[in-house]
Order: structure tokens, then C-alpha cells, then sequence
């Protein structure tokens, strides 16, 4: 195509959008509602995740040696740990005491009258492994769990099943949200084809002109399929700075809550390291979303 | 340049448009389809410009098999074609000239191209003055002139015009009449239905007359009622 006839084609179709001013505000306010709304899973399922991970991350292999494991059996565990933390495998691990135990109890429990005959002797040492990749949890704790000094009576603690779970019940929860977002789609798509068919039927008189004069069918088609694209463009852009306005109020509001609830672990992200990977699928999904929308009338009204 | 063999067009309706008709325009005539509504005139012309499709038979038109032609092949025979219209069917928003520009505009060509033969066009109409009015300002005639520059602006070997007249007092149907052959003495073919009897019988070209979708006569020189 010659770029004097893509100038033209793409003037049209911009003067389309300009002149069916109400269905065009209409559309665009519908790619704004369905972009926002996809936004925010978004950003909320990248935040989901990456808290998962950080506190996947955090979790620890808690081991108890009994109360009366001998040296040999207390270094044989040690020396394990230590040659899985050179094979890469282990991050990093700490020792709690018996005497750490014991005081982490006596402050616990707040009352002294519950500890008579209760000694530092009855307590039990305790490994809190870090692990470098979460999923080779499983494997380690089957290891140390057959050393002999190691209490299996009280199991070897990590949270890693409960996260699972969770990440499970968000799976479910990702499917229920991505058919609000189809759904959505769907309306925008509509919406916009609507749009562009009340644009074939202003300009039916001239269509035919065109056909009688021998214009190409692409010829035909480009300016309503450009108006589509413009109208999820625009949609897009404006639903991005809505986003990200309102993303960054959430992101401010929402830590201040989290801080509050001492639960400063979890963080919500930051909006401007994802601006540009959102804007882009922003434009995308935006033009997408038009551009079948006006194909799909170009197709049903314009017989061409 | 046209030749229809045994075309036959029935309408979705059941409806007998064009019944078996053959026949043989050749290049620079001026030839009047004439008969009674209903005849099939109509018919006639939107199968030369591959607007309707002959459910039997065959239609040529420029080289084109118009009864078998691919989808993409119908704007290439159109460009070939210029059509003319009872309603004038100008864009409202459009000057006269811009009108006869939009049809330079959508066959791609340059816009030197346009700048000269946009006022060539309405020159030959005899419309240079009016180039900037838009189609409200102007007169049923000068309308229809617009249209006509605007159809022979891309040098179309073929002229169809159905009714060209029809909503033209008579003074200015002969203008118009005239102006239609003198593109035709140009070297354009040209196929014009009509009802304007007195024309016909006058302008001495020739004619084909229609009843129910079928030959009724054939008559170079004739007039209206030649079969009388
Ligand atoms: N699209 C259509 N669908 C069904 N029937 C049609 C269609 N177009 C025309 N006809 C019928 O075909 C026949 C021929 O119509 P046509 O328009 O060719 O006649 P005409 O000679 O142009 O008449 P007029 O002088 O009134 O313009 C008529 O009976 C008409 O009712
Ligand atoms: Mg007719």
C-alpha cells in the first residue's frame, strides 16, 4: 500500500472516531473498564506470587535432636548440614540452644509456676535450615530424618504444604477471575463492533460510492478498522494512567496496613519497575480488543 | 466490449430480471436501453458493473468474464467503468471538486495526477466555476454533472448511466443528453436507460428495447417506437 493512501486511510479513520463522538466515548470507556480491571489481577497476581516466594523463601527446616543425643550423633546431623550447605543446596542455617529453648518457653509461657521441674535439661537443640530452592524441601527432610539423634516423634517442621495449598486455592481462584476478564472482553468486543457498525451505516452512502468506483475492498475496510484500533488505543492509554494512579494510592494505603499489623514481611511491589510491561500489554490487549471488534462488523455489514 | 450470450438473471425471489438475452455492444457505441418498468434496464446495467450476477449465461465486459470472476477482480472491472446514477448519490460533505477527487483518491492515484485531471473533468462538464460549491448549492443539472465528471475523471472505457435524467426537468435531460454524447464522440462507450422518449427518438442512436427481460427489438438509429 502506498503511504499517500495509508495517510488517507488512517485520517479516516481518525475523523470516524471524531465524528461518532458518543459511541466512540462509549467504546473507549469500555476498553478503559475491561483494561483496568485485567490491571489490577494483574498486579495483583504478580504480587501474590512474588510474596509467595519471598516467604517460601523465609521458610525453615526446623530439626530437634532428642534431649539425650550423644556428640557423635549431634556432629554426624551438624556435618550433614554443613556438606549440604557446600553442595549449594542449603542457604543458610542457624543453632538455637538449649539454653535459647529454654528461655524462648519461660517468656512464652509467662508464668513460672508452669515450668517447676522443668530444666534446660529437658529442652532440646534445635537446627532452623534455610533452603535454597524450596521444592528440595521434601528430599532434605527424608535425609535427616533418619539420622539417630535427630526427634522424629515431633516431627520436622516447614510451612512449604501449607504455601502449596494456598498457591492452589489462588490457581482456582486465577481461572474464576480469568473468565470475569473473557466475559468483559467479550462486552468490549461487542461494544466496539457496535460502534464501528452505526460508522458503516453514517458513511453506507459513501461505501457504495467507493465499491462503484472501484475502490479495493482493503480500501474499504482500513479506516473502520483503523477507527477499532485508535478506540482501543486510547481506551488503553487512559486506563493505564488509571491504573497506575490508583495502584500507587492501593500501594501506599495497603503497606501502611501491613506495617500495622506487624506483618511487614509482605510487601506490596512498587508500580514503576512493571509501568512498562503493563503499558505494553495495556496497547496490546487495548488494540486487540478493537481490532476484532471492527473486523468483526467490517465483516457482517460492509460486504466486503 | 460488452457481449452478454444467454444471460439470464432470476432474482432471489423468483423474479425473471433478464430472460436468455444475447447481445453485442462494441467499442464507441451509444446505445439507449429503453422499455416499460419492469423491464429489466436495470437488470441490464447491474449486471455489466458486477453489482448482480446472471444465475445463467455469459456477460464480458472490458476483457472482464463478469459471470465468473474472482471477488478481488470486481474493483478492477469497475475502474473500467464509469456509473451514473438517477439519485446523484454526491457526498454532502464534499465539495464538487473534492467529490471528483474522492474518485481519484480511492483508485490510489498521485495527488499531481489529481490536481490535473480534477479540473479537466469538471471542465469538460462545463462545471470549472462551481468547483468549490457543495452538492446543496448546487441545481438537479449541475449535480448531475458532478457526477458525471466524477465518473469519467479515472478515463473509464465504458459509460453506464441508469435514468441519468429521471429527476431533471426537460431542458436540462437534453443538456445533460448532449453532454453524454460528446463524451461519447471522445471515444468513451456509452449505455444509457432511459424513459425519456423524446430524447431518444431524437438523438438517433442505438436502441434497444426490453419487455419482460427480453429483446423486443434492436434498432441502430431508431427511435422510441420504432417498432410502430
Ligand atoms: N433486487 C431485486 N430483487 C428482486 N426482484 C428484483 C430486484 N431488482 C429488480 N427486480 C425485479 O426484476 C424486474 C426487472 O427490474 P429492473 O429494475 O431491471 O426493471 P427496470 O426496467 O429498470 O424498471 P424501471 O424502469 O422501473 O427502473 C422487475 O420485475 C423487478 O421487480
Ligand atoms: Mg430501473
Amino acid at each position: 500500500m502506498k503511504i499517500r493512501t495509508m495517510k488517507l486511510l488512517v485520517k479516516e479513520g481518525t475523523n470516524n472516531v471524531i465524528k461518532n463522538k458518543l459511541m466512540s466515548f462509549a467504546s473507549i470507556m469500555t476498553v478503559v473498564a475491561t483494561l483496568f480491571f485485567l490491571g489490577i489481577i494483574l498486579l495483583i497476581a504478580i504480587n501474590i506470587t512474588s510474596n509467595i516466594e519471598a516467604m517460601k523463601r523465609d521458610l525453615e527446616v526446623t530439626v530437634f535432636l532428642n534431649v539425650n543425643v550423644t556428640n557423635y550423633q549431634r556432629a554426624e546431623v551438624l556435618s550433614y548440614i554443613e556438606s549440604k550447605k557446600e553442595a549449594g543446596i542449603i542457604s543458610e542455617y542457624r543453632i538455637e540452644t538449649k539454653e535459647e529453648m529454654y528461655q524462648n518457653i519461660k517468656e512464652s509461657l509467662n508464668d513460672d509456676t508452669l515450668l517447676e521441674g522443668f530444666s534446660v535439661e529437658n529442652t532440646a537443640e534445635s537446627f532452623y535450615i534455610k533452603l535454597v530452592d524450596p521444592n528440595s524441601s521434601d528430599e532434605i527432610i527424608s535425609q535427616i530424618s533418619r539420622f539417630e539423634g535427630v526427634n522424629n516423634n515431633n516431627g520436622i517442621g516447614y510451612g512449604k504444604d501449607e504455601l502449596d495449598k494456598l498457591e492452589g486455592i489462588l490457581k482456582i481462584f486465577n481461572y474464576i477471575i480469568m473468565a470475569i476478564l473473557i466475559v468483559l472482553m467479550i462486552i468490549s468486543v461487542f461494544l466496539i463492533s457496535n460502534t464501528i457498525r452505526l460508522t458503516v451505516f453514517a458513511r453506507r452512502h459513501q461505501i457504495e460510492i467507493m465499491k462503484y468506483v472501484g475502490a479495493l475492498d482493503s480500501f474499504i475496510r482500513w479506516p473502520f478498522i483503523v477507527e477499532g484500533l485508535l478506540i482501543g488505543f486510547m481506551g488503553a492509554v487512559l486506563s493505564f494512567f488509571l491504573t497506575s494512579q490508583a495502584y500507587q494510592w492501593l500501594q501506599g494505603v495497603i503497606n501502611v496496613i501491613l506495617t500495622n499489623l506487624k506483618l511487614s514481611t509482605l510487601r506490596i511491589m512498587e508500580f514503576s519497575p512493571v509501568a512498562i510491561r503493563m503499558f505494553i500489554i495495556y496497547s496490546i490487549f487495548g488494540m486487540v480488543i478493537g481490532g476484532i471488534g471492527s473486523l468483526l462488523s467490517v465483516r457482517k455489514h460492509l460486504n466486503v | 466490449m460488452i457481449r452478454f450470450v444467454d444471460a439470464t438473471k432470476v432474482y432471489s425471489n423468483g423474479v425473471v430480471g433478464l430472460k436468455n438475452l444475447t447481445l453485442r455492444i462494441e467499442k464507441g457505441e451509444f446505445v439507449f436501453i429503453i422499455g416499460p418498468s419492469g423491464s429489466g434496464k436495470s437488470t441490464f446495467l447491474k449486471l455489466i458493473m458486477h453489482e448482480e450476477v446472471p444465475t445463467e449465461g455469459e456477460v464480458y465486459v472490458n476483457g472482464y468474464s463478469v459471470h465468473d470472476m474472482p471477488h478481488s477482480e470486481i474493483p478492477y472491472l469497475r475502474r473500467s467503468l464509469g456509473v451514473v446514477f438517477q439519485d446523484f448519490r454526491l457526498l454532502p460533505n464534499k465539495t464538487a471538486y473534492e467529490n471528483v477527487a474522492f474518485a481519484m483518491q480511492i483508485v490510489e492515484a498521485t495527488s499531481r495526477e489529481i490536481r490535473r485531471q480534477v479540473p479537466l473533468a469538471l471542465g469538460l462538464v462545463g462545471l470549472s466555476k462551481k468547483a468549490k460549491a457543495y452538492p446543496d448549492q448546487l441545481s438537479g443539472g449541475e449535480q448531475q454533472r458532478v457526477v458525471l465528471a466524477r465518473a469519467l475523471v479515472n478515463n473509464p472505457a465504458v459509460l453506464i448511466a441508469d435514468e441519468p435524467t429521471g429527476n431533471l426537468d426537460p431542458k436540462t435531460s437534453i443538456e445533460i443528453m448532449n453532454l453524454l454524447e460528446e463524451i461519447n464522440q471522445r471515444g468513451t462507450t456509452v449505455v444509457v436507460a432511459t424513459h425519456e422518449k423524446s430524447i431518444v427518438d431524437a438523438m438517433k442512436k442505438r436502441v434497444v428495447t426490453l419487455e419482460h427481460g427480453e429483446i423486443k427489438s434492436d434498432v441502430k438509429k431508431g427511435s422510441y417506437f420504432d417498432e410502430n
